[in-house]
């Protein structure tokens, strides 16, 4: 990584995909969301945990917020299709804004690791509190049949003591 | 009508709740008052057994864990001889915080204000300018960090604040026979899967406690999504069966869900069911292998589930254990710290399937847990109503529920598993610490 750049082309393609990926969350169509994960994807929300300078790691190798495939997330947006998904009633209402990414190639000619800063606010009801969480992403992007597709989602929140309820929204 | 704290005064009001919990009332305003939290700190979190950490999370010597008891900062820390030590977080000098990391692996900790430092068992054993500063004056030995009583059950490594306390093993009681369900799944125990998932949710502790005391009534409708799906293998028309099991004196209570359909030990791998036959009690056996849904409130604010989930819809699908502690931190508000537990020796793809199903379905990002904490977030904003000062909630399920004669197991055992006997159980409990009879 790092020797071989990226085409400008290339860079500007996939910015133009994550953009359009947080559309879809932030409209809430989670169909159309879905439709842009690979079948293999994952998606990894690890736990962070408050550790010396020092430490090994600060973000656990094993705990995970979010755990799933697309098999799991397909679950739970057939329940924010259902009558009974209480904790998205009403709706949030998120706007992500995604900085700074990065593009590196991987070894694999039509897969690219890209890093992405998302800030995602989150307002509910008429609660003037929004919730806000500020992410790392490391993305693998792949291109699928000429189409961009996300193969893994691994975002870290900032807070290891997180300020919100619950985080029933994609990051 | 409860009276109001301050025109009844303080003692009275108390003692008039925990009567009314008898008749099977109990207040709103107990779920968000400044008055009843600062009591509860005073009387209860410095007084009862308090879970502190799973053994697990501290294996090696030295590893520590930060956790708290009331308001209480704690260093949780295995020394140098695999012995486990709770000391008050602050150094004995000028009350700096001593550790800021919350977990971690120290041999000593050393106070970053003048520099004292200490073994990870407490005991001081530097002090800067010893001899020019204090002259012989500093006995080391009178100044450790300030100790908390410890004991462990199956694992689990409690502090309690009260040096008069009675024993853990007192305070358990026969409560360890259902405690095993979660702790002994397999023939080395269970461990955690990592770290706590943590989050600051605007609830009061007593309702997370209360509904994992065995509240089977919210399940088909709070969590409807899960049987109108098919991924939760309960259905509305049996939900109501199974067992609520109370220990009256104690405040601990478990409800036991049964589905009529649901194989014994389902969602389970076979070598694990194995397992659990040779570890648990023949009546832990016939008990257990009955149960859908195990849910548990350990008194007063750790609590443990047990249930499957499908990621098929229609299947019995894998079973999971969480372990959750409610960390008061205002009358409305808490610090939620949720465990995965998993058997040690089970095989690793049933380890990780577990916890697959413990992060779809519980922590932060679960789906039954997103709709729990939204429900309770909006009970604790309802419970600050100026028009429900004086009103009390009915909890008067299963009355005159007679104790079941036949189960295996210890404790107050009442059918159905929809009852509100546990829960009477556990705001009896709780008033006897408020009112000072324990």
């Amino acid at each position: 990584m790092g020797t071989r750049r990226v085409d400008r082309e290339t860079v500007a393609e996939i910015q133009d995909f994550l953009y359009r990926e947080a559309l879809a969350l932030d409209e809430r169509r989670f169909r159309d969301w879905l439709d842009l994960l690979t079948d293999d994807m994952t998606y990894e929300v690890p736990v962070r945990v408050t550790r010396e300078g020092l430490a090994e790691w600060e973000l656990s190798p094993t705990a995970r917020i979010f755990d799933d495939t697309k098999e799991t997330l397909e679950i739970r947006i057939r329940r924010l299709e259902s009558d009974f998904a209480w904790s998205e009633q009403p709706p949030s209402r998120t706007r992500h804004y995604v900085t700074n990414v990065v593009v590196d190639p991987t070894d694999k000619d039509d897969e690219y690791l890209v890093s992405s800063n998302v800030f995602i606010y989150r307002s509910r009801g008429d609660d003037p509190e929004p919730s806000l969480y500020s992410v790392a992403r490391k993305d693998t992007v792949r291109r699928v049949n000429g189409e961009w597709k996300l193969a893994r989602r691994w975002a870290a929140i900032d807070q290891s003591m997180i300020n919100a309820h619950n985080l029933s929204v994609f990051l | 009508m409860s009276p109001r704290v301050l025109e009844a005064g303080t003692e009275e009001y108390l003692r008039k709740v925990r009567e009314g919990i008898r008749q099977g009332r109990f207040p709103v305003r107990a779920f968000n008052d400044q008055e009843i939290y600062d009591l509860e700190q005073e009387r209860l979190f410095s007084r009862a057994w308090c879970f502190l950490a799973h053994e697990s999370e501290i294996p090696a010597p030295g590893d520590y864990v930060l956790r708290y008891i009331g308001n209480n900062s704690i260093i949780v820390a295995r020394d140098e001889h695999g012995v486990v030590h709770a000391n008050l977080n602050m150094c004995r000098h000028r009350g700096n915080q001593m550790c800021k990391a919350e977990m971690g692996n120290a041999s000593h900790f050393r106070c970053s204000y003048h520099g004292w430092v200490y073994k990870n068992s407490g005991e001081l054993v530097g002090v800067p300018y010893m001899k020019e500063g204090y002259e012989g004056r500093l006995d080391r030995k009178d100044w450790s960090l300030v100790r908390v009583r410890t004991d462990t059950y199956g694992g689990l490594i409690f502090g309690c604040l009260d040096p008069q306390a009675p024993s853990l093993a007192d305070y358990l009681g026969d409560f360890t026979f259902y405690l095993d369900f979660y702790l002994k799944q397999s023939e080395d125990g269970v461990e955690v899967y990592g770290p706590p998932d943590h989050w600051i949710a605007d609830t009061n502790w007593k309702i997370c406690a209360e509904n994992f005391a065995g509240d089977g009534y919210h399940t088909p409708v709070a969590h409807q999504w899960g049987f109108h799906l098919g991924y939760f293998p309960s259905s509305g028309a049996t939900h109501s069966q199974g067992w609520a099991v109370s220990f009256p004196g104690k405040g601990h209570a478990i409800g036991l869900g049964h589905s009529p359909n649901f194989p014994p030990f389902g969602g389970f791998p076979d070598e694990l069911i194995e397992q659990m036959k040779r570890v648990f009690t023949p009546a832990q056996v016939e008990v257990f292998s009955k149960v859908r849904t195990a849910v548990a409130t350990l008194f007063p604010n750790l609590s443990f589930l047990m249930q499957p989930l499908s990621f098929v819809p229609g299947e019995p699908g894998v079973r999971f254990v969480t372990m959750r502690l409610y960390h008061p931190a205002g009358p409305g508000q808490m610090k939620m710290y949720s465990w995965c537990l998993v058997p040690k020796s089970a095989p690793e793809d049933y380890k990780a399937a577990a916890y697959k199903a413990y992060t779809l379905a519980f922590g932060q990002a679960g789906t039954f847990e997103q709709d729990d904490f939204e429900n309770w977030i909006k009970v604790t904003q309802m419970a600050k109503s100026t028009m429900v000062r004086d009103l009390d909630f009915p909890y008067i399920m299963g009355m005159n529920s007679q104790r079941d004669p036949d189960f295996p197991g210890p404790g107050h055992v009442v059918r159905p598993y929809v009852n509100d006997t546990n829960f009477r159980n556990l705001w009896s409990r709780w008033a006897d610490y408020l009112v000072g009879e324990v």
